[in-house]
């Protein structure tokens, strides 16, 4: 009998094991049959939905797909173009760059919630913005985004040190009438508008606010294209916005260049009514085997990203991205670069490395910092973890932008272990008085290695091992608390972009906005920032761009940052996902997504 | 009316246990637990900004006065919000303890019934191929990494490259059927595992009392194999083996299981907990850790209620 039973065992497995041999298709259901749900992939979910603390990119996803603001990004316009969105046309700008006057779109309709009497989402006017823009100020809400704003809009700062009520006027925000917003400035602030597309800008009905309270940030009411129909920690479920405006997409308006964007088919949503899907889920998952193995699956997410270990099974070549002829047949893809950086700051307030009060160390400190950066080989990291995909350059400023100057030496980004002793021998440095480099990171297998592969290029510029020390925290919090007391040493960090304007990267250095500020390096350099404060109020232009590539000079040769490299990942969807995928501040592209039957899907390329 | 009066007793004497367990856990939670407060603050903050968060999360007050009110909120079922997400503790724990359980549960039963059936088997071929097979399997089951079965399982059953017969992740249920679509896997890979420990533990258990007089007396009575294991051995072995059984499913309930939730997408409380301790989410980590440890003492308290119902031997006193 128990003979019998184990024998049965082992054929039911064996059984299992070669049917599962036979089968290799993917279960995508009918061919024919319109869908009606795409299903979105991200590493990362959102934490909350409040817009005020729209500070990730998934919850920026999530905020414009269900919020509106004043304007948006072209939808196939890189490095980004803005549009009106909420917003009738372009602002009208005073002469001085002070006062912005926006017109809203009229007839535009909140989402029906049970927070509006009978449940029936009322209009959306331009007091809605005001108050919205209030909230960015009042620190009950805990607001991320007030610093975009702060000291620029006259009146916030008054506003909120007079106890928040929001009955009494914010004086740089107001509401002409229901369908005019004007907005004053204390300064020139050229990137306002980019601002105004961040989902930090999105507009909320306070009626919704009210009714849920603390529970608002998982309880989105907004006028955009989706509603929240049911959230988890794991995924997120969106349906179209039945009181949602008329909006058709036009390939004009939204920067079409065939030779760029033809391969992804999104010709064929020309003239849709937007949101195209009825539905939208959004998987949130971690972990990147699962995520790719729900993508290859067929019948569940629709759009992932290739993991790093799968560079070889999956493609021919990273860069330029060659999936192999089995998933090209399936699959659409793209390299998609980061719309930001990573970089590794200097403490330049710690005197053993840093800005130093005795001239002749600050020389030596100098020379230390240029060596370190010497051995720091961008092209081994991008080989060994980033696929090769990555691209690095000199400065802090990235290729995309247009201040980006294509002549500066790449001689700061190319390694030279030699070039680095000569450095170090300069400055006086040896062995025995090279001060104990410490290497602050979240810890983790990943930083774990980084630190091990620097370490390795330390060894090589004649650095102790011993002296290159490994200072892990168990969680971003406390990394985060360290910096903003100016306790590590040397910090690797990454940095999103918040609009497309050299001025995010380099207010990264600017002296007023040391720790616990955004400056995490703590630079401190008078004529750095005297050009820089110079520069903020500016409107593009040569002479803009040229104090830009200045500042950027300035940050190489004193080397509060090791920089840079902007990450690519390759990007996968499927051939019937109509998109032009799209990361980081771009914001709501999930409208645009069309999927068809797969006996419609976009052929791939003879 | 003794059971009763019995598990009261015992619930009053475990109040300084609950005491111990909060303590410990808040004092662990308010000096090495992360700071959250960079978390809320926005790209450059002031001094006042930063205190002003501070204050929010209670970092400024001294650590007596919030574990009386971490205390005064257990008391009173107030168990706050979320720092994070600002979701009710509640609402949290109400919608993600039933998936915990609901994954964790069949995979937990089975485990035990094919492992006490397994054991009662090598116990009692003990010594023959039959129980050194049964030990070999056991041992390979435990000799696994769960992450190399959870993985291995998925590729197999849920990959397009194995069957594909099952989803790779996710919780979408709202039938019998897609239950067990989702559950299917997670617990073939629960089983797997814990069949290996559950079968040692529980062939221990049996072959000690298969050593007993009256194992003996009963083969001489000529009692079959299925009476005997079933009626004698099994009977007098179930103190331990409800001990093991009652202990684990306070972390059934509440603990869930962070590989299987992790790796099939599963929105379940383990997940929760784990990244509420990461991000120092206090106000979800303090109410997981209250209810462990209620949850704890219940189990106690029952285990000694099931063994009075198990041998009537057994006194309250």
């Amino acid at each position: 009998m128990i003979q019998r039973i184990f024998f049965l065992l082992v054929a039911l497995f064996a059984l299992l094991t070669f049917a599962g041999c036979g089968k290799s298709d993917s279960d995508s259901g009918s061919s024919t049959e319109t869908p009606t749900i795409f299903k979105y992939s991200t590493e990362g979910a959102p934490i909350s939905m409040d817009p005020v603390r729209a500070a990730t990119k998934y919850a920026n996803l999530m905020v414009t797909s269900i919020y509106d603001t004043l304007y948006e990004y072209k939808y196939l316009a890189p490095p980004y173009e803005l549009k009106p969105r909420l917003a009738a046309a372009m602002p009208e700008i005073s002469d001085d760059g002070l006062v912005y006057t926006i017109a809203l779109k009229e007839g535009v309709l909140f989402a029906d919630n049970a927070c509006f009497p009978d449940g029936k989402g009322r209009e959306v006017v331009a007091a809605d913005f005001v108050y919205s823009f209030k909230r960015m100020f009042d620190p009950d809400t805990l607001p991320q985004g007030a610093w975009l704003w702060q000291g620029r809009v006259k009146g916030a700062m008054e506003w909120r040190e007079s106890g928040t009520d929001y009955s009494q006027p914010l004086s740089g925000v107001t509401a002409v009438d229901d369908y005019t917003i004007r907005i004053e400035l204390t300064q020139p602030y050229p990137q306002l508008m980019y601002t105004l597309a961040m989902g930090f800008s999105s507009i909320v009905p306070r009626e919704a606010v009210e009714h849920y309270g603390k529970e608002f940030g998982i309880n989105p009411v907004g006028s955009g294209p989706y509603m929240m129909k049911d959230f988890t920690t794991k995924l997120a479920k969106l349906v179209a916005n039945p009181n949602y405006r008329d909006e058709v997409f036009k390939l004009a308006e939204h920067g079409y260049r065939p030779e760029e964007h033809a391969f992804t088919g999104v010709e064929r949503i020309e003239g849709a009514k937007l949101p195209i899907m009825k539905e939208v889920e959004i998987h949130f998952m971690a972990e990147p085997v699962t995520r790719w193995t729900s993508f290859l699956k067929g019948s569940e997410v629709q759009y992932a990203t290739m993991p790093l270990e799968q560079r070889h099974a999956v493609t021919e070549s990273v860069n330029p991205l060659v999936p192999k002829p089995r998933y090209r047949e399936k699959y659409n893809s793209m390299l998609i670069p980061d719309f930001g950086l990573v970089m590794v700051y200097i403490n330049m307030d710690d005197p053993r490395i840093g800005m130093h009060e005795d001239p002749d160390q600050n020389r030596r400190n100098q020379l230390l910092r240029r060596a370190i950066r010497k051995g720091y080989d961008w092209e081994d990291r991008n080989n060994r973890f980033l696929m090769s995909a990555g691209s690095y350059f000199p400065g802090i400023i990235i290729p995309s932008l247009e201040a980006f100057d294509e002549n500066l030496s790449r001689d700061t980004v190319t390694a030279n272990f030699e070039a680095a002793k000569e450095l170090l021998k300069e400055g006086g440095w040896t062995a025995e008085n090279l001060p104990p480099l410490e290497y602050g990171a979240v810890t983790s297998v990943r930083s774990k290695q980084y630190f091990e592969q620097f370490r390795g290029w330390m060894e090589k510029i004649g650095y102790p091992t011993e002296k290159v020390v490994y200072r892990p925290f168990p969680n971003f919090g406390d990394y985060s608390k360290a910096v903003k007391n100016k306790e590590v040493m040397i910090m690797p960090m990454g940095w999103g972009l918040d609009y497309p304007d050299a001025e995010n990267l380099l207010q990264l250095l600017y002296g007023p906005n040391e720790s616990p500020g955004s400056n995490a390096a703590n630079y401190k350099n008078p004529e750095y920032d005297e050009l820089f404060r110079k520069a903020k109020e500016m409107l593009p232009g040569p002479e803009r761009t040229a104090i830009y590539r200045q500042l950027n000079e300035m940050i190489v040769e004193d080397v509060p940052v090791i920089v840079g490299l902007m990450r690519r990942r390759a990007n996968f969807w499927h051939r019937n996902v109509i998109m032009y995928p799209s990361e980081n501040v771009h914001g709501s592209v999930l409208k645009y997504v069309k999927v068809v039957p797969e006996s419609e899907s976009v052929q791939p390329p003879q | 009316m003794e059971t009763l009066q019995y598990a009261l007793r015992k619930f009053i004497y475990s109040i300084p246990l609950l005491f111990g367990v909060t303590l410990i856990a808040f004092t662990l939670m308010v000096y090495f637990g992360p700071d959250q407060t960079y978390q809320f603050l926005s790209k450059n903050p002031t001094p006042e900004e930063i205190e002003r968060v501070r204050s929010e999360l209670g970092y400024d007050q001294a650590f007596a006065v919030r574990y009386v009110q971490y205390l005064g909120d257990l008391a009173t079922l107030n168990l706050g919000n979320s720092n994070s997400s600002g979701e009710r503790v509640t609402q949290i724990l109400v919608k993600h303890i039933p998936v915990s359980v609901a994954l964790a549960l069949p995979g937990f039963i089975l485990s035990v019934v094919l492992g006490v059936s397994i054991a009662l088997i090598a116990a009692f071929y003990r010594g023959t191929w039959v129980d050194k097979g049964i030990m070999v399997f056991a041992v390979v089951g435990m000799s696994i990494s769960f992450l190399i079965v959870v993985i291995a399982f998925q590729i197999i059953f849920c990959s397009f490259y194995g069957l594909n017969w099952f989803p790779v992740q996710g919780w979408d249920v709202d039938s019998v059927g897609s239950y067990l679509s989702h559950v299917t896997v997670p617990t073939m890979a629960i089983v797997f595992v814990a069949l290996g420990y559950n079968t040692r533990f529980y062939r221990a258990v049996i072959v000690e009392e298969m050593n007993r007089d009256y194992v003996r007396t009963a083969r001489a009575f000529g009692a079959s194999p299925v009476k005997l294991l079933f009626k004698h051995v099994l009977k007098n072995a179930m103190i331990p083996i409800i001990t093991r059984v009652i202990i684990t499913l306070p972390f059934i309930v509440i603990g869930g299981n962070i590989i299987i939730e992790k790796y099939f997408s599963i929105p379940g409380i383990g997940q929760v907990t784990l990244e509420a301790i990461i991000s120092g989410d206090l106000p979800i980590v303090k109410a997981v850790v209250a209810l462990t440890a209620v949850l704890y003492v219940f189990a106690l308290i029952l285990t000694d209620i099931s063994y009075k119902m198990i041998d009537p031997r057994v006194s309250y006193k």
